[in-house]
């Protein structure tokens, strides 16, 4: 019934990398969208909407806080920003991601047996 | 945690994420015109990349929700404005289960009452009933006995299994001195007979080892009710005095309201055994309940209860010998004979229940094939099977448990019914009734019900191919069964299980007409039984007792209407004493080995009362009395058995309870069935004469030309102008008495038989709708075949011949089962084998009239098919 996440992605993936980008500064659904797309390179295909559920999802579990703003452009954003349980989380999810990253990378290593 | 806050916050939320939404288009948008687009191409790209908005945005609400709950609840009003839409099937399918749980609710509520509902004193599942089991050979088929004293104060002193053990005799005293006599129900008890039940006095004192003893100053403890009804209230009642049976007691305690064990006593007095009384060992009269010690269990209790059973018969052969203990929960006195019969009524209303279950599984299947395709869609739109069957389910449990609350109410109707009915048999100090326990049954059977309806058409769906059920429109092609199997399979289940129910019913009915037709041995029209009990303190055992008699008798045969009175110490169907006897050209045997048979003491005008007819020798006279040679009356069968060349008149035989006293027997009366008409011992019986062996309770039989309730007052006068302290109650006609003794089978036959009728009506409901959808299904198939000449009488045949089919395989199947199963009711029946060929055959035949019926309509439709129709439908 849901399909949030796209199918390149692992389940929180997306989740985690919004984290990752509010730590550094808060941001609004659109200003975030741009960001991933343009680090990743339009590597990863992510539609931006799939953006909203996932944020809804932090905000339901209180790992980020959502304010209204006024943007440089004048509209009225709603500006996301970490709490302390989603820093805390993030760094988490992020030492968890590179364990597994490592494990997987080893098993694709050539030349071990 | 927070949920509170985000119940609050989700609406909110959910127009902040829309704003944000457009927001974020609008940005997008702006930025894409920035970059020379048109704003057209730039709205489209905008969304494109966005994805889809309305999936979003559900999607981000799905996260606040409760999906679970949420579902569910909207599972659950989707069910029901479907079951609005289609009133018919709704109606039809609620009272149908309605019936059966109804049925389900009121019969429980009497197991309940009886089996189940906790007995009114501490930890009662470690108090045990101790019974005698007499020797087989003198008491063929009775497996309880009564204790005697002698035996009880063995047991107790012996016994290492049980903390206390108390001995409690029954019998009704005679209260005087507190407005006019009346007769109440009292227990003459051991003292630790409270402290056994882990029960105390609410005011007051319960008894003491002290007051068990012989001589010591008369106590007793009242029944709350006792207490409130004659002292106003509770403290009022302490330390008066009352006269039981001519002897004042003082008042020392009064019980808990609602303390009325066992059966509806109104007052307990100590035993206080003399210590004649103590080493009577012969007679039989206590029920012994006992607490068992902690960490002992029934299995250990009996295996010494055994134990000593046999040390006690070798030691006392003459009158031990052969008897030994039953240990069996309290709940046994409370459950009675009642037990066996309210579990197989129970058996019969579960049947009823899964009747119901089928026809409503059956009206589900045909309703969801109709709505195959709109459930297709849906599990197309991405509804998981799970979530399709948990449709399915919700609408039958829907449809149950509104079935269920209408049960309940039906049920409270019913239960007051059968309270009424059962009068007497519920003077076990067992309230019917409705109450927590009965509704979490109803409950609980009403989902059970829903999820059984809605499992077989929940599950044939779900099984069932999407795409054939697009392709197929309205099921019109022949290749789909359209779950045609899965609903033969209902109708041959409910066939066989309404003939299981019928075949019970049957048996019932038939044991009762032969139970109504059997000769009881007297003649109980026009007989007005007068149940009395003279004080021993004012009457003297012997003379005087008769004298009271014998002059109230002298004057009721003067009022107007009597045609003949006379007593006994107790009337047929109510039980009273047997006794071993030694009968002359027998050999000489220890009591233990002697026959036992009923014995009665009557007086002059008791078999004319009765109209028990003299076959031989004479009837007793008022001559018979006690300076007069001790004379005895036998029944044929006595005299069949013991002297069946000889004349019986002129032999003699011995009484246990007279012993020294050799008895004559002067004549012979015919065979009264003492223990009931459904009484299966011979009616072998011995008469005494009352004037020689008084009693002080006895009962006046007075045959009447009138009809007998008319001399009630005048009779009681008569008792009065003799001794005005006499209370006269309980005042029955004799037809009452056999009646009453019937009561228990007849219940069981109307509720069987009703239950019966239920499955009937509703098998028959099933098999006609099953016929009726086989033949919408196959108008296509029967147009074809009378468009290739099939006559009418063809497609009758092949239609019927289809329900048939069904109907015998139903039958079948029940028949099978009913043979197993009627075994169960075998101590219900009369003269009848549960497998009795005569029932089996009228109930199959009647079952396959009446299916033959229910399939009679859709198959006189079948053959009015015009082929044209038919084929022009495609």
């Amino acid at each position: 019934m849901k399909k949030t996440e796209q199918r390149d992605l692992f389940p929180g993936a997306l989740e985690m990398m919004i984290l990752r980008i509010l730590k550094r500064q808060p941001m609004h659904g659109y200003a975030l969208a741009q960001h991933i797309k343009r680090c990743s390179n339009d590597l990863l295909q992510i539609e931006e909407g799939s953006l909203y559920p996932a944020l809804q999802r932090l905000l339901k579990e209180e790992l980020v806080q959502a304010e209204w703003g006024i943007s440089a452009t004048n509209r009225r954003i709603r500006i996301y920003q970490l709490t302390k349980a989603g820093t805390k989380r993030l760094e988490r999810q992020v030492s968890q991601f590179e364990r597994m990253f490592e494990g997987i990378t080893r098993v694709l290593a050539p030349g071990e047996s | 945690m927070n949920w509170i806050k985000q119940v609050f916050s989700r609406g909110r939320e959910s127009g902040a994420l829309a704003e944000e939404i457009h927001a974020h288009l609008e940005e997008k948008i702006a930025e894409l015109v920035a970059n020379g687009m048109s704003r057209g191409e730039a709205g489209t790209a905008a969304r494109r990349e966005f994805g889809n908005v309305t999936l979003v945005e559900e999607d981000s609400r799905a996260i606040w929700r409760w999906t679970s709950v949420e579902n569910f609840l909207m599972d659950v009003r989707y069910g029901l404005r479907i079951l609005r839409k289609s009133p018919g099937f709704t109606v039809v399918a609620v009272l149908t289960l309605a019936l059966g749980i109804g049925a389900n609710t009121a019969i429980f509520s009497a197991v309940n009452a009886v089996l189940l509902r906790p007995l009114p004193f501490h930890d009662p599942q470690q108090v045990m009933v101790v019974w005698h089991t007499p020797p087989q050979k003198s008491f063929p088929g009775v497996d309880k006995f009564v204790v005697s004293p002698a035996n009880y104060l063995d047991w107790q002193r012996e016994n290492h299994v049980f903390s206390q053990m108390s001995a409690m005799g029954f019998g009704s005293f005679k209260v005087t001195g507190l407005g006019p006599p009346e007769s109440v129900q009292g227990r003459g008890v051991s003292a630790d007979f409270f402290p056994m039940l882990g029960v105390s006095p609410i005011a007051g004192r319960g008894f003491v080892a002290q007051d068990d003893q012989p001589g010591q100053a008369k106590v007793v403890v009242v029944s709350y009710s006792f207490a409130t009804s004659h002292f106003g209230d509770v403290q009022n009642a302490l330390g008066k005095t009352i006269k039981l049976d001519d002897k004042g007691y003082t008042v020392i305690g009064v019980m808990a309201p609602k303390f009325d064990f066992p059966f509806q006593a109104a007052l307990w007095v100590p035993n206080a055994w003399t210590d004649t009384e103590r080493a009577v060992r012969g007679n039989h009269s206590y029920i012994v309940l006992a607490r068992l010690k902690r960490g002992v269990n029934k299995t250990q209790a009996q295996a010494e209860m055994d134990t000593i059973s046999s040390r006690l018969a070798q030691q006392y052969a003459t009158d031990d010998a052969g008897w030994g203990a039953l240990v069996l929960p309290v709940r046994d006195l409370v459950i009675g004979s009642i037990g066996p019969a309210l579990l197989v009524l129970m058996g019969a209303v579960s049947f009823v229940l899964l009747i119901a279950c089928t026809n409503v599984a059956n009206l589900m299947l045909a309703k969801t094939l109709g709505r195959r395709k709109e459930l297709a869609i849906r599990s197309i739109l991405g509804a998981s099977r799970g979530r399709v069957m948990r449709q399915v389910l919700i609408e039958t449990i829907l449809l149950s448990v509104i079935g269920g609350a209408l049960a309940f109410l039906l049920a409270h109707f019913v239960v007051r019914a059968i309270a009424a009915f059962l009068g007497d048999q519920l003077a076990l100090g067992i309230e019917m009734g409705l109450d927590g326990w009965v509704l979490a049954f109803t409950f609980t059977i009403s989902i059970l019900t829903g999820v059984l309806a809605g499992l077989t058409p929940g599950w044939h769906l779900t099984k069932s191919n999407l795409n054939d059920s697009l392709k197929q429109g309205l099921g019109k092609t022949s290749s789909d069964s359209g779950g045609l199997r899965v609903r033969s399979v209902l109708v041959v289940s409910e066939v066989a299980l309404s003939l299981v129910l019928l075949m019970g019913a049957g048996l019932m009915i038939r044991t009762l007409h032969f139970l109504r037709s059997a000769d009881p041995g007297i003649d109980p029209h026009n007989v007005l039984t007068v149940p009395l009990a003279i004080s021993q303190t004012k009457y003297a055992a012997g003379q005087p007792q008769a004298t009271f008699y014998e002059s109230t008798l002298e004057l009721v045969r003067t009022l107007p209407g009597v045609v003949a009175a006379g007593a006994v110490d107790s009337v047929p169907f109510q039980g009273g004493s047997t006794q071993p006897v030694q009968v002359e050209g027998q050999p000489i045997q220890a009591m233990a080995d002697q026959p036992e048979v009923p014995v009665r003491q009557i007086s002059p005008g008791y078999l004319t009362s009765m109209r028990i007819p003299l076959e031989q020798g004479r009837d007793f006279t008022n001559a018979d009395n006690a300076g007069a040679p001790r004379v005895l009356l036998v029944s044929e069968a006595f005299a069949k058995r013991f002297w069946p060349r000889d004349n019986a008149v002129g032999k003699h035989v011995g009484l246990t309870f007279y012993p020294d006293q050799s008895f004559v027997v002067v004549g012979v009366v015919g065979n009264v069935k003492m223990d009931g008409l459904g009484s299966t011992r011979p009616a072998e019986s011995v008469y005494g004469a009352m004037l020689q062996n008084p009693e002080t309770q006895s009962v006046l039989t007075i045959r009447t030309a009138v009809p007998p309730t008319s001399l009630t007052s005048a009779v009681q006068a008569a008792v009065h102008r003799v001794d005005a302290d006499e209370p006269v109650t309980g005042v029955l006609t004799m037809e009452d008495i056999v009646d009453q003794s019937l009561a228990q089978q007849r219940l069981s036959m109307i509720l069987l038989a009703t239950f019966a009728g239920l499955a009937l009506l509703l098998a028959a409901v099933g098999i006609y709708g099953v016929q009726a959808y086989a033949v919408k299904h196959r108008v296509q198939e029967i147009g074809i075949r009378m468009a290739l000449g099939a006559q009418q009488r063809d497609v009758f045949r092949l239609v019927v011949g289809q329900g048939f089919k069904l109907t015998a395989l139903g039958i079948f199947t029940g028949l099978v089962a009913a043979l197993g199963l009627t075994r169960l009711m075998s101590s219900e029946l009369y003269e009848l084998s549960p497998n009795d060929p005569v029932t089996f055959a009228t109930v199959a035949i009647v079952l396959a009239a009446v299916a033959m019926a229910a399939c009679y309509i859709p198959s006189l439709r079948a053959t009015r098919v015009d082929p044209m129709m038919a084929l022009r439908n495609e």
